[in-house]
């Protein structure tokens, strides 16, 4: 045993903060089941009538399912664009050690402090001046750039373990860098590659104020971290938009039971080389 | 060391293989960044009108706005408030965590999960959570303290406590499952001897196990900082508008709103501007905090 434990303090506090973080969780999924005047009238209680359809209305309202359908595919896209941009530059960084590649990195390196957030209003400019304001396509294609810094840092590190005599010995059979890259690099660093994507897809997923400004709230293109909040309005039904954000988080969450333990280290490695 | 050889052998041609992510960075990001020092220049009137030159005018003008002054003192009191509390608190609970206390897998799970869940839906379940009718209030009620409930999010005093309360929820447990990842990588001898030596546990934590890590934690500390000065504007504007009045405006949403509903994007890059350097001065301010802390320590990690 390395390391103590620790005393009855430590013990009562991380369970306090646990109960902090749940607690509104847990609010969420019993109002989803609920009217407004229950879910005020007994707001930690279960529901004295599960009111199911509230899922119902909160998909047709906000139209979920074709919400759904564009996050897929703004996601999906973009981090095709992403891999395919992002892993050649990650091998070519590896393979390379002089002053040239040095600075290429050290850009990417600044670039991965810079929030996006800090050139929204350009970048919708930009949208407009290219004709795709209002399209997933713009989406599509922005996303990409602001993952790049740390998608190709982050694969860098991992195409570095490939071990110098299998590279050699590929090339003296006459391995160019095609076969190489498809054959040796991107194997190995295999593990890198799932981590990033996992990282990047989770990121393009929960996107919204790009998504917002740029894509926009027209039904047939939104997101559906765009359509979500469209419930909320004067006379906001919390139970159905409760609902709306349990079946929006759904998903995440049913991929984060899936792929537990991956999904903690993508994240992790992400901020971890900083 | 390995790789010397490959990568001695390999001539920067290959180089043209960074060329595409190089440009798609430069049009979308760098593009973008730099053109907001250009529309600080500028009187325009929303994205459909002509724009004019008028130089430093905007600034001028941003710099005499109250608003602008209470955007600036809204993003102090925020980021001044919720990296004190966040970093220490997640240092201590990452620690806590990385022992493998009983039931520290369940204990994992719910600190990781806010990472998971969107702004926007994080926004929602808060709209709930604090609206009049909502959970807190209910919550209050219950116990007898119906004279401590509030509309929070729609009164001047609790709306921007709110905003910082929420980025607290959600930051506090993720950056603390990231330091307890971090420990685990450490070499456990150097805690098993401080420990043989009769170092408290309060003690190990902060005098052993902190120095080895510091310049991890620096750097989450900038990461939380810009996260927290930077994204606000989601939250803000999901959740109270700025308002009431501009007692929940920050820079970041500032920016926001001066393009996008009050239609002066000459205004709302200069507060870009600002909001950049007000960025990079907290980087080297936090930099140099780190740098005092480490030559009081006696054992310090050399790097």
């Amino acid at each position: 045993m390395k390391w103590r434990k620790g005393g009855p303090l430590a013990t009562v506090l991380s369970w306090v903060y646990v109960l902090i973080l749940a607690a509104p969780l847990y609010y969420l999924v019993v109002s989803a089941l609920k009217t407004n005047i229950e879910i005020f009238t007994r707001p930690f209680s279960l529901p004295a009538k599960w009111l199911w359809e509230n899922f119902g209305t909160a998909w047709e309202t906000a139209r979920l399912g074709r919400a759904l359908l564009n996050s897929v595919l703004v996601s999906g896209v973009a981090i095709v664009l992403t891999l395919l941009l992002a892993i050649p530059a990650a091998y070519a960084l590896a393979r390379t050690d002089n002053r040239l590649s040095k600075l290429i990195t050290g850009t990417f390196s600044a670039g991965f402090l810079i929030p996006p957030f800090a050139a929204l209003i350009p970048t919708v400019v930009l949208a407009i001046q290219t004709g795709l304001f209002g399209t997933r396509e713009f989406q599509m294609l922005f996303l990409p750039a602001s993952a790049l810094p740390l998608s190709v840092l982050l694969l860098v590190q991992f195409m570095l373990t490939v071990p110098s005599s299998l590279v050699e010995s590929a090339s003296m059979e006459g391995a160019g860098h095609w076969l190489l890259l498809t054959r040796v690099y991107v194997p190995i660093a295999m593990p890198g590659v799932v981590s990033v994507a996992i990282l990047q897809l989770l990121t393009f997923w929960n996107e919204y104020l790009f998504a917002l400004t740029i894509t926009g709230t027209a039904p047939d293109v939104r997101t559906v971290q765009v359509a979500l909040p469209t419930l909320v309005s004067d006379a906001t039904n919390l139970g159905v938009l409760a609902a709306g954000t349990v079946l929006t988080v759904l998903p995440v969450y049913v991929a984060y039971s899936l792929l537990n333990r991956r999904m903690q280290e993508a994240l992790t490695a992400g901020a971890v080389k900083g | 060391m390995s790789s010397s050889s490959i990568r001695a052998g390999t001539s920067s041609r290959i180089l043209w293989l960074t060329v595409p992510s190089l440009v798609w960075f430069a049009v979308f990001s760098v593009g973008p960044l730099v053109a907001m020092f250009v529309i600080a220049t500028l009187k325009w009137k929303g994205l459909l009108y002509e724009p004019t030159y008028i130089g430093l005018g905007n600034v001028t003008k941003v710099f005499g706005d109250p608003t602008f002054h209470a955007a600036v003192r809204n993003s102090l009191i925020q980021v001044a408030i919720a990296i004190p509390v966040m970093i220490p608190l997640a240092f201590m609970l990452g620690y806590h965590l990385n022992t493998k206390p009983r039931g520290y897998r369940i204990l994992s799970v719910f600190y990781f999960s806010p990472g998971l869940i969107s702004i926007s839906m994080t926004g929602m379940i808060f709209y709930g959570v604090l609206s009049p009718n909502g959970g807190v209030n209910g919550l209050l009620s219950a116990v007898g303290l119906d004279s401590a409930a509030t509309a929070w999010l729609a009164d001047p005093a609790t709306a921007l406590p709110a905003l910082i309360a929420i980025d607290l929820w959600r930051g506090v447990g993720w950056t603390a499952v990231l330091f307890a990842a971090r420990l685990a990588s450490l070499d456990g001898e150097v805690i098993e001897a401080a420990q043989m030596d009769g170092a408290g546990r309060f003690r190990t934590m902060w005098r052993i196990a902190f120095p080895m890590v510091k310049d991890y934690v620096r750097t989450l500390t900038m990461l939380q900082f810009l996260w927290t000065l930077f994204t606000s504007a989601a939250l803000v504007l999901l959740l109270t508008k700025g308002g009431p009045g501009t007692s929940s405006t920050t820079l970041s949403y500032l920016v926001y709103a001066k393009a996008f509903s009050q239609r002066d994007l000459g205004y709302s890059q200069v507060v870009g501007v600002v909001l950049l350097l007000v960025g990079i001065a907290g980087m080297f301010l936090i930099r140099a905090l780190f740098r005092t802390r480490k030559s009081r320590t006696p054992k310090e990690d050399t790097r």
